[in-house]
């Protein structure tokens, strides 16, 4: 049985995505594919929003493209973190687990009595 | 939702211009796509299942696209600047390292555009002044006019900017509230002080309403009120410059209500202007005083007198007034009965013009007409100066061809490599430029002072103008410079030369460079020429007999700030005396008495001579009042008679008008009656050879001559001392005048002169024209020079190896060295040819400004050649020598 797919909250879709390039050059259904493995066909993901997200990261100067050749020999356009693409993956995976991090302490938290 | 379709192939093509952004996109979202549903279609659905899916997990594909295509396009736009910038800024610092590595060539370059730019900086900026520069300062300066009357003349039109003040007065009438109107005299230097040596400020007499129709008010202070300049009664203030203010008081804050001494006269310092006015003429004005306060002796109220003139008259048209309109008032108002001079005058039609003297009609002064051609003339040493720089490049890109074959086979496309050999030159160039300025700056001043040393330059010797017009032409020059060497090294049969090595020369650079040095020859032929010709003119100018002995002759004249009859009646007397004791100093040979200076002005009387005029006709007469000893004084010589005594009933004529009323005839005894036919008869006493009336060239005209208070020329009073003196006394002779005269009539106004000086201007459009054409040819030559010498020394390296093979052959140094010499010459011959044909076609264009020499002259034509070849020999020598002396050992191993 499928699980319910969720929406990946807004905010958290740039650090995947940086994640994913943090391991090495790829074109973007690489990208799709990874995100989707990597949460077990738990997200949903809307492939136009990835590929929106990679154009503006590469507008901001996180990410450069080139044209490539894919593992099945066709034309793909391949991307990559650039200097301040890795300082800004390791920034917002910072962020992202204090982030978690603070979210886990408060569910842990115990109300203090009055 | 659509699928984006594929990239067809013409879409590709299109990247070699650039980015095809949608394309791009489409192709990604393609991959995309189809990736996605192989692998929808190898986890086992069907294909239009997995194409449904793969459409669903995307969104929508046509707004997706859509905002990819946005943010792709900016993006590429700012690369593509940024890329731009790139590779000019590279192209630029690639540029600077090859130059860096020659040294020599690129400050020779840089000298050599300087020379070119700076010699067109200067002639623009002098044009600039003349033509384009309306004077600083002036509110609405297009909406402000002068006025020229136009005259008839047998001779031809005749163009007058000068007017009296009824004129004026008449002239305002008819415009009435059409136009704001103002009369101003021209800025002259006001008589000195009797203990200063140098000249008194510069003055000029406006009226009240100058000012405002300008637009211009005092930065400190006031102008004139209308009450002030009143005629009769003028008040005693003056309005300064601020540069006068500076120079003189020192900036003195308190300088307003400080009394200013000008000639004789004490004034009050109401106004200061502000610093960029300096009056609208090139002679910048020191100090404006109310017009009223012009003041010249005379009989009748000066403003009244119609021969007091020469004043000129602005006009501001108000807003909608046509300017035909304005023509034809004044046109009208000048045929007003009381301003003709006689009812046959063939005046006059008004016509108004650019507040820019030299914009109006008729204004073809000679120096202007000069500085026109000198622009051209400016323009072939740039020409030169090109050429030249043409030519370094060349060995340049000779020297630097393997670099550049090899560049061309990497694949580097043309365009590039053009635009990196061409940035080169810009560069240069505009180093050049920045050098050129930096001369023009400096040595501005010493070219300003050849050229125009009285005109008012303006604050800024660079003006932004100049600024503009430099970098321009630098930016022109450098593209020309370097683009025939850069198409040149571009060609793909240039990586030949990294297999076929420098043992051949090449056909076409040769060809080239010959002609450039054919080019540069012709043009420093065409210089040289013009230089000698104008040198040769001058010359001629300068003993041309004008008649007098003008090198002797020193004048002083009187003049009083305010009226006094008495003190006029006794002027005559005390001036006599004067020159009876001027008489005995050192130094002195001869003192006479005029009542207007030669060559300065001249005045008519009615006359009837006893002749027979219906056949003998001749222009209008003019004449002096003088005393006897004035033909001796000034050098006129008889050639019939001899001079009238003292007040005597007698007349001296001269040639022309002995010669036009009593052709073949001795005049001597004749009689003229002047005013009425039944006056008493003046006898002609003699007869002096013509000399000069007005300027230095002119036909002759006719004069006479006649006492000092006899009849009805007892009202042309002696108002100008003729002192003729030894040359070397003069300065002791003038301090000397000036001292008596103060002693003998105080209260006047000595102006004291040497005729020599009051000639000068005449001859400064050939001395200009000399001095320019000299400094250009020979500079012109230096560089030609310089160009065949490389040019030889090109073809010499070329044919070392040719040499070599000579050489151990046998060859004698001497036969390789006049071959050598033989095959430069034949160049230079063509240049030499063309140039002559150049200069003597062209010359039509100067002949009009040369004097007693024409521009075909065979002589200047033969001795500018010579010249030239034996320069050309010179610079053959070198590269001769060397190739007599190769070693063919070395030679013949080389590359």
């Amino acid at each position: 049985m499928a699980k319910a797919e969720l929406d990946l909250l807004q905010g958290t879709f740039d650090v995947l995505v940086l994640r994913a390039l943090s391991w090495g050059p790829m074109h973007g259904y690489a990208v799709a594919r990874f995100i989707r493995q990597g949460s077990d066909g738990t997200f949903r993901v809307l492939d136009g929003a990835l590929y929106t997200a990679l154009h503006r990261m590469e507008d901001r100067g996180w990410v450069e493209s080139e044209w490539g050749t894919s593992e099945k020999g066709k034309r793909a356009k391949f991307y990559r973190l650039t200097a301040a693409g890795q300082r800004a993956q390791r920034e917002e995976t910072r962020s992202w687990n204090d982030y978690v991090a603070a979210v886990a302490r408060v569910m842990k938290a115990t109300p203090e009595l009055a | 939702m659509k699928f984006p379709s594929g990239t067809p192939s013409w879409r590709r093509y299109l990247q070699f211009w650039r980015r095809d952004v949608r394309g791009e996109v489409d192709e990604e979202l393609r991959f995309h796509l189809e990736t996605r549903i192989d692998d929808l279609v190898s986890a086992g659905q069907d294909r239009a299942t997995a194409r449904r899916t793969a459409l669903e997990e995307f969104g929508d594909v046509t707004k997706v696209s859509e905002q990819l295509y946005a943010i792709d396009r900016r993006l590429a736009q700012r690369g593509d600047r940024a890329e731009r910038l790139r590779s000019a800024v590279s192209d630029f610092r690639y540029a600077a390292r090859a130059l860096r590595r020659s040294p020599m060539v690129a400050v020779t370059i840089v000298l050599t555009l300087a020379l070119g730019l700076g010699v067109n900086a200067a002639m623009f900026s002098l044009l600039d002044v003349l033509y384009l520069r309306p004077p600083a300062g002036v509110v609405a300066p297009g909406g402000v006019h002068r006025i020229w009357i136009q005259r008839r003349f047998e001779s031809g039109r005749q163009f007058w900017p000068g007017f009296d003040y009824p004129s004026y007065r008449a002239i305002q009438q008819a415009l009435g509230s059409q136009a704001a109107t103002a009369i101003y005299s021209y800025p002259q230097h006001s008589s000195p002080l009797p203990a200063a040596a140098a000249s008194g400020p510069v003055v000029s007499h406006v009226s009240a309403s100058f000012f405002g129709t300008l637009g211009v008010h005092p930065a400190r202070g006031r102008p004139f009120t209308l009450d002030e300049d009143r005629f009769g009664a003028p008040a005693h203030v003056a309005v300064i410059s601020d540069e006068y203010w500076h120079r003189v008081l020192d900036g003195d804050p308190a300088a307003l209500g400080k009394s200013l001494v000008v000639g004789n006269g004490r004034y009050t310092i109401v106004g200061i202007m502000p610093p960029e006015f300096t009056g609208v003429d090139l002679d910048a004005t020191d100090v404006w005083l109310p017009f009223a306060a012009f003041g010249r002796v005379s009989e009748r109220p000066w403003w009244e007198n119609r021969n007091v003139n020469g004043f000129q008259i602005l006009i501001r048209p108000r807003a909608g007034v046509s300017t035909t309109g304005v023509d034809a008032m004044i046109t009208r108002a000048m045929h007003r009965p009381e301003l003709m001079f006689n009812p046959r005058d063939t005046l006059q039609v008004a016509q108004i013009g650019s507040i820019i003297r030299a914009r109006g009609p008729g204004e073809s002064q000679q120096e202007l007409r000069i500085a026109a051609r000198l622009g051209g003339v400016a323009a072939v040493v740039l020409l030169i100066a090109i050429a030249n720089v043409v030519n370094l490049l060349l060995s340049r890109a000779v020297r630097r061809r393997q670099e550049i074959a090899i560049r061309l086979a990497l694949g580097i496309p043309h365009r590039r490599l053009i635009r990196l050999l061409v940035s080169e030159s810009v560069l240069l160039s505009l180093v050049a430029a920045g050098a050129a300025l930096l001369a023009a700056w400096w040595g501005g001043a010493l070219l300003r002072s050849v050229l125009l040393p009285d005109v008012n330059w303006g604050s800024t010797p660079l003006h932004w103008h100049v600024l503009l017009f430099s970098t321009g032409i630098a930016l022109l020059a450098g593209v020309v410079a370097g683009l025939v060497p850069a198409l040149q090294a571009a060609n793909p049969e240039l990586t030949d030369a990294l297999k076929a090595g420098s043992r051949e020369g090449f056909g076409r650079p040769s060809r080239l460079r010959g002609s450039l040095v054919v080019t540069q020859v012709a043009l420093s032929m065409v210089l040289l020429i013009g230089a000698a010709l104008f040198l040769e003119s001058l010359s001629n100018v300068r003993d041309l007999d004008i008649g007098f002995d003008a090198r002797r002759l020193v004048f002083a004249e009187v003049f009083f700030a305010d009226r006094d009859s008495a003190r006029d009646a006794q002027l005559g007397p005390r001036l006599d005396a004067l020159a009876q004791r001027l008489r005995r100093a050192p130094g002195v040979q001869q003192t006479a008495l005029t009542s207007i200076r030669p060559m300065y002005g001249f005045s008519t009387m009615t006359y009837f001579p006893d002749a027979d005029t219906t056949r003998h006709k001749i222009s209008l007469a003019t004449f002096a009042a003088v005393s006897p000893e004035y033909f001796r004084a000034a050098g006129l010589r008889f050639v019939r008679g001899a001079e009238f005594a003292t007040s005597s009933r007698a007349v001296v004529v001269n040639r022309a008008m002995a010669d036009g009323l009593w052709p073949a005839e001795n005049p001597v005894g004749r009689c003229i009656h002047f005013e009425k036919p039944d006056a008493p008869c003046f006898i002609v006493a003699g007869v002096v050879e013509t000399a000069r009336r007005d300027n230095v060239f002119e036909a002759p005209k006719p004069q006479y001559w006649v006492p000092l208070g006899v009849g009805p020329f007892d009202g042309f009073r002696p108002h100008t001392l003729v002192i003729r003196a030894d040359p070397a006394a003069h300065a002791l002779v003038m301090s000397e005048v000036r001292r008596e005269l103060q002693r003998a009539i105080p209260g006047a106004q000595p102006r004291i002169t040497r005729m020599s000086d009051d000639l000068e201007p005449q001859y400064r459009p050939w001395e200009v024209g000399a001095t320019l054409f000299t400094l250009f040819g020979v500079l012109a030559l230096v560089v030609a020079a310089v160009g065949i010498y490389s040019t030889i020394s090109y073809g010499v390296s070329q044919r070392m190896h040719e040499f070599g093979v000579r050489v151990a052959l046998g060859a004698r140094m001497v036969d390789i060295e006049k071959q050598v010499i033989a095959t430069g010459l034949r160049t230079v011959a063509v240049g030499v040819v063309t140039g002559a044909a150049l200069a003597v076609a062209g010359g039509r264009l100067v002949a009009s400004l040369l004097y007693g020499i024409e521009p075909g002259d065979v002589r200047v034509l033969l001795a500018v050649s010579m010249t030239i070849v034996a320069i050309a020999i010179a610079a053959a020598l070198i590269p001769a020598w060397r190739a007599a002396r190769v070693d063919p050992l070395t030679a013949l191993r080389a590359e």
